[in-house]
């Protein structure tokens, strides 16, 4: 069983990285380019040096309001005045961190400011106020997995005929709480991640992201054809070992996609198992289709990470060239695994993964419409 | 119309009593040892949701406006030296994840909602439109210290699961319906907090009004 089947359409999508928007992000990895740089965990308050990836300027520090705001804005520009959060028009946010960093700030600095975004309802109320949303807001929070989420629920309502149009929004920033956490559990370390390379050691980078898309029944030359869902809960930071959560989420999809030449976005991390759990489980589920992993360019965007990396899936195929796999060089899980850009001319669909804490995974296929 | 049946009501409103005393009330409902690092608000969602023998062939919804708030307090004054184990169980939504990862038992489609005005009817949706036979709706909030204080976290201890199927079997407890509503429900409807929702579903107590959603929820019972 296959959580959805109707397809929906993408009306418009958009991300912010580093880099800048899908267009200058895209344009960045196809030139190979990391945003990765080393920053102490704790920020201000100092710590071991980690890969992270920040905003231009921004420090890892949280100020209220916080600094990435100014980012939010310029990403949503072109769909803020849409009468979003009304009956037909309904919001999806999600994320996995929202605003939880400013708690840490508070402890810091005692600022009652950053009180206002020190939870998930409290974070996205400041933004629907800035952004002139309505009250018909969704807000769903399952680590790296948030963003898939909203997807599939958007697609519900709009399959279910309960609106016209859907806005899936998705935004993780970090700071000393989340890298502290990461740094914590001994996979952000001072090595840089190279997903899927068969190396000794595994480690993961972090970065700052946001993302949007809007979905509808009948406009936009893209469609999602079909997710799906699985969680192991099998333990909080780690996969069964055999694999099989990996394959839950991927089998059910294998035959919606007979006929399709596919290529692969896959979650990449840096983490070795995860990493050699997840090639294996799509190369043996999709045989010969290419996959790719961008989290070793722009770190692991958090719950944001399916959205962001959904908009440069759109901007790859729409220019018909897939950024590699950036930041793996030498050996890797498999020779499916492409470190160069891949030439999208003999593919007509992708396949976007993500997975989470306590062995959530999701997926869906993008295809033209 | 969207309509689910109420197959399993489980409500848990402790009052005031502190994680220490539930954690001794409930340790039989776990495994010996594993309720040591439990939260509070997995302990009362754990428990209320063990009795529903979740399966990998149901949807779980997860509702909660704070999660783990005592987690959350307790990690951050982990800090300069960050525990791992706080970090890990202060992460949405761990309070579900708890039990479940316990129990070692796999779920298809795992939706956790994370606050806001609508929380209730946006988890009600959720859960109605899933296409699964049964549906898991469960929710809870857990008070904590400072951060309750300072509005960032509940100032009320409470947690539920219900069952809710699709077919009416022998038995059943009562019934949700969201019906069409209109765009002006959007406007008219006011805050639905959890805690409401909890308290018609502990006293079993019918419900019929808007959401801003545009549905207009009618809880019934037999």
């Amino acid at each position: 069983m296959v959580s959805i089947t109707t397809s929906v359409r993408l009306a418009t999508t958009g991300c912010v990285t580093p880099f800048g928007d899908a267009t200058a992000t895209h344009a960045a990895l196809l030139r190979g380019e990391s945003a990765l740089r080393l920053v102490p965990v704790l920020g201000a308050l100092g710590g071991d040096p980690a890969p992270m990836a920040l905003l231009p300027g921004r420090a890892l520090d949280e100020t209220a309001p916080p600094a990435w705001i100014a980012a939010l804005r310029t990403l949503l520009a072109p769909i803020v005045a849409d009468g979003w959060g009304t009956a037909r028009r309904p919001v999806f946010v999600t994320s996995s961190n929202f605003g939880v960093g400013n708690l840490h700030a508070f402890r810091q600095h005692g600022d009652p400011a950053n009180l206002a975004f020190g939870a998930p309802a409290l974070c996205v109320d400041w933004l629907r106020r800035d952004f002139g949303w309505g009250e018909n807001i969704t807000i769903f929070s399952h680590a790296c997995v948030s963003a898939h989420l909203g997807l599939l629920q958007a697609s519900r309502v709009l399959a279910a005929g309960l609106a016209d149009a859907a806005l899936v929004f998705s935004f993780d920033f970090l700071s000393p709480f989340v890298a502290g956490g990461f740094h914590a559990l001994k996979i952000l370390n001072a090595q840089f991640p190279a997903p899927y390379a068969d190396r000794a050691t595994g480690a993961i980078g972090l970065g700052d992201g946001a993302a949007y898309a809007v979905l509808t029944r009948d406009r936009g030359d893209f469609a999602i054809t079909a997710q799906n869902l699985f969680n192991e809960l099998h333990h909080f930071t780690s996969n069964q070992p055999d694999g099989s959560g990996f394959a839950a989420c991927l089998a059910p999809l294998v035959e919606m996609t007979a006929g399709r030449r596919l290529w692969l976005k896959g979650h990449g991390t840096g983490t070795l198992d995860a990493g050699r759990l997840e090639s294996a489980a799509l190369a043996a589920a999709f045989p010969g289709a290419p996959l790719v992993g961008w989290k070793g360019a722009l770190g692991h965007t958090l719950g944001s990470c399916g959205l962001v990396e959904l908009a440069l899936a759109t901007t790859s195929l729409r220019a018909g060239r897939a950024p590699g796999t950036v930041g793996t060089t030498g050996p890797t899980f498999g020779e499916h695994v492409a470190t160069s850009a891949v030439d999208l001319s003999g593919f007509d669909a992708v396949l976007c993964a993500s997975n989470a804490f306590g062995g959530a995974h999701a997926a869906f296929i993008l295809a033209h419409a | 119309m969207l309509e689910r049946y109420l197959q399993a009501v489980r409500t848990d409103d402790p009052g005031a009593e502190e994680p220490a005393a539930t954690r001794e009330r409930l340790k039989t409902n776990f495994p010996p040892g594993a309720t040591r690092r439990m939260t509070q608000l997995g302990l009362l969602v754990g428990s209320a949701l063990n009795d529903l023998v979740p399966t990998s062939d149901d949807t779980l919804v997860y509702a909660t406006g704070f999660g783990e708030s005592r987690a959350l307090e307790a990690y951050l004054a982990s800090f300069p030296t960050p525990s791992p184990t706080l970090f890990q169980t202060s992460i949405h939504p761990s309070g579900a994840q708890q039990v479940l990862i316990g129990r070692q038992r796999p779920i298809r489609e795992f939706f956790p909602l994370a606050g806001g005005p609508q929380l209730t009817a946006q988890a009600l949706l959720t859960a109605l439109l899933s296409p699964t036979p049964r549906v898991l709706l469960c929710g809870g909030e857990e008070r904590a210290t400072w951060l309750t204080e300072h509005g960032v976290a509940s100032d009320r201890t409470f947690a539920f699961a219900i069952a809710l199927t699709s077919t009416a079997t022998p038995g059943f407890l009562g019934k949700i319906t969201l019906a069409s509503g209109s765009d002006a429900d959007v406007s008219l409807a006011s805050p639905f907090p959890l805690a409401q929702f909890f308290d018609l579903l502990h006293a079993r107590r019918p419900f019929s009004g808007p959401l801003a959603n545009a549905r207009h929820l009618t809880l019934s019972w037999m």
